[in-house]
């Protein structure tokens, strides 16, 4: 017979309330798991989606610029000394220092094009590149493939050379279809495919291919803009710019830091969220140990008394009290931690929209059982103080 | 001469209750002698409680001093008086006050607990002492499981397996038929004659044929009057 078997003794007969207690961490316990397991998710999933739609950083020739303005009005502004930028820089992005997270470049030239008596825009793009990097990009109609049959995917398809993807919007101007030819400055193409509607200014746009582009401007070589995603999940943005920076002179190089910001203060938002909510889901769990531990030991007023009587040091009678609430904690910290995952894996992809499973977090068992000990000996204090400075004259009625 | 195992030298106690000062002592001095066996007898309210929860360590007393075994118990800190009270007293409660969820051997290696003892020498003790009160067969039974006698007899059981040489007992046969009190005073009686010093408090005067000596509370002090005293023993109201 030892204090240990003294506190497992009481557990075993008031198995009811000690359910109870143990309910009270279950719950604190299972909510920080839940939230922590969805938080995690939610970062890996939104930095994956972040770094497959779209790039991270566009690189445009350097120029400098004067901006004229009169009363406040901007009449007119001057680009000068504009630098080239050219295929030849795209081998510099991959001798770059951030080379490492460098995911996907697709270099672009923009330029005007006669389309019968009308002008439009055309963009010569590595398809492959342009639409694995925009993969929201999506055919509407292709050329050889009738309108029961299901079209390709835009980013595994090839392009013929002398083949146009046009926007939506410039099909309907153009009133051209899949499989029709469009001369552009009096050289015949055929329009592959038609885009699907995405509501932005590239659904007025004529993708052609980046060389025969080229040619047809007259810029051979020559580039508009490379637009560079990068496996962003936790690098700063600031760091791939500076990089890119460094290794292209003659270009500036723009980081779409709207979309980096957007996204961690999403997921910020979200966690600040779940750990205040966690937080409080904890405090309630505490003042549950509180109120049961602190019944508990007005329960064992006379029973707190013999043992002092018989000899138990005040530290023996907190021993048990905190051994008790211990001992129901390691139990409530490893169910909380099992239900948390259950219900992170259960309700996560509803709450934070995430469409792929919420991985087991096998790192959190230890935490969860710290955190559910930690909590249960703090909130016990107090009712251990309590039961260690009854005056066991009066608990035994001699007074 | 024999040796005096615990000496009170006025002995005062005053409570507050209510704004009103109560005197629940007033002024005890008294010897008690090693191997010695003493009745306290009193009516309610006479301190005779009070005196038994000073004795043990249990309620520090207003002034007056009180040795035991030569140790000064109220100059002893709250812990160290807790070793003490496990070393030197046994206490039997009234009600027995067993814990209920732990069976017979268990309550009583309770004041094993917490000494260095391995747990096969505190079961080795807690089984000597239930066989020396009878209860071999009724180890792993629980409070609800034994009758009254065998519930005092685990409670004696648990106030003598430390081997203290005093044992203190408030009314151990208020909750027993005269049968059976008698069997726990017989008891009580052996393991007197078997030199443990004794103190009994009781309202029973029968159970001061097995006492060595018995005295008197009256109105928080001891009471000298002998006709009173033999009054009170022979159970005759005044």
């Amino acid at each position: 017979m030892n204090i240990f078997q003294v506190a497992i003794s009481n557990l075993k007969r008031r198995k009811m309330k000690m359910l109870f207690l143990m309910l009270g961490m279950v719950v604190g316990v299972a909510t920080v798991v839940a939230m922590l397991s969805i938080v995690q998710a939610m970062r890996l999933e939104l930095g994956d989606r972040i770094d497959e739609f779209g790039a991270n950083a566009v690189i445009i020739p350097r120029s400098e610029g004067l901006e004229l303005s009169y009363g406040g009005t901007v009449v007119s502004d001057v680009a000068f000394e504009v630098q080239t930028l050219t295929m030849d820089d795209i081998p510099g992005i991959y001798e770059s220092d951030v080379v490492q997270y460098i995911n996907i470049v697709s270099p672009k030239l923009i330029g005007a094009v006669k389309v019968g008596n009308q002008n439009a825009l055309l963009v010569g793009v590595e398809t492959k590149r342009e639409f694995t990097q925009k993969p929201w990009f999506s055919l509407r109609e292709q050329a050889g493939v009738s309108t029961r049959e299901k079209v390709g995917d835009l980013a595994l398809l090839d392009v013929p050379e002398d083949g146009l993807i046009l926007g939506p919007s410039a099909a309907r101007v153009l009133r051209k279809k899949a499989g029709d030819t469009l001369d552009l400055n009096g050289r015949t193409f055929t329009v592959f495919g038609v885009l699907n509607e995405m509501g932005t200014e590239e659904d007025g746009l004529i993708y052609g291919n980046l060389a025969v582009v080229q040619g047809l401007l007259g810029r051979p070589g020559e580039l508009s803009m490379i637009e560079v995603s990068a496996y962003c999940n936790f690098c700063p943005i600031e760091e791939i710019v500076a990089g890119l920076s460094g290794a292209l002179p003659n270009s500036r190089v723009i980081a779409l830091r709207q979309a980096a910001m957007f996204r961690y203060q999403t997921i910020d938002q979200f966690s600040a969220f779940g750990f205040a909510l966690s937080g409080v889901v904890l405090i309630i769990a505490a003042l549950v140990v509180l109120t049961t531990m602190l019944s508990s030991v007005n329960e064992r007023t006379r029973e707190i008394g013999i043992f002092r009587a018989i000899g138990f040091r005040r530290v023996h009678v907190m021993e048990i009290i905190f051994l008790e609430a211990g001992l129901v904690s390691v139990f409530g910290g490893v169910t909380g931690y099992l239900f948390g995952s259950v219900a992170a894996r259960v309700a996560g992809p509803f709450l934070a929209q995430l469409q792929g499973s919420i991985p087991l977090r096998l790192d959190l068992i230890l935490p969860s059982v710290i955190l559910s000990v930690v909590l249960a000996v703090l909130a016990s204090a107090y009712p251990a103080l309590k039961a260690a400075r009854l005056d066991p004259a009066e608990a035994l009625r001699f007074i | 001469m024999p040796e005096i195992m615990i000496c009170m030298n006025d002995l005062k106690k005053t409570y507050t209750s209510m704004g009103d000062e109560v005197q629940a002592l007033r002024g005890v001095s008294l010897d008690i002698y090693k191997g010695e066996s003493l009745a306290v007898m009193g009516h309610s309210g006479s301190g005779k409680s009070t005196l038994l929860s000073i004795l043990g360590g249990l309620n520090p007393p207003t002034s007056g001093t009180i040795e035991i075994d030569s140790i000064d118990l109220y100059a002893l800190s709250q812990e160290k008086r807790a070793d003490f009270r496990r070393e030197y007293l046994g206490f039997v409660f009234q009600q027995f006050q067993l814990i209920p969820y732990l069976t017979a051997i268990e309550n009583v290696m309770l004041p094993l607990t917490t000494t260095s003892n391995s747990n096969k020498v505190k079961r080795e003790m807690a089984e000597g002492v239930l066989c020396r009160v009878g209860l071999a067969g009724k180890m792993n039974r629980l409070p609800n499981q034994l009758s009254g006698g065998e519930q005092e007899r685990v409670a004696i059981a648990r106030a003598i397996v430390n081997e203290p040489p005093v044992v203190l007992a408030d009314e151990p046969t208020g909750s027993l038929d005269t049968k059976t009190g008698d069997e726990i005073m017989e008891l009580f009686q052996e393991l007197n004659q078997e030199g443990l010093t004794v103190l009994m408090v009781t309202h029973n005067p029968d159970n001061t044929r097995y006492m060595g000596r018995t005295i008197l509370m009256k109105d928080g002090q001891l009471c000298t009057d002998k006709a009173e005293i033999l009054q009170l023993v022979s159970g005759k109201k005044r």
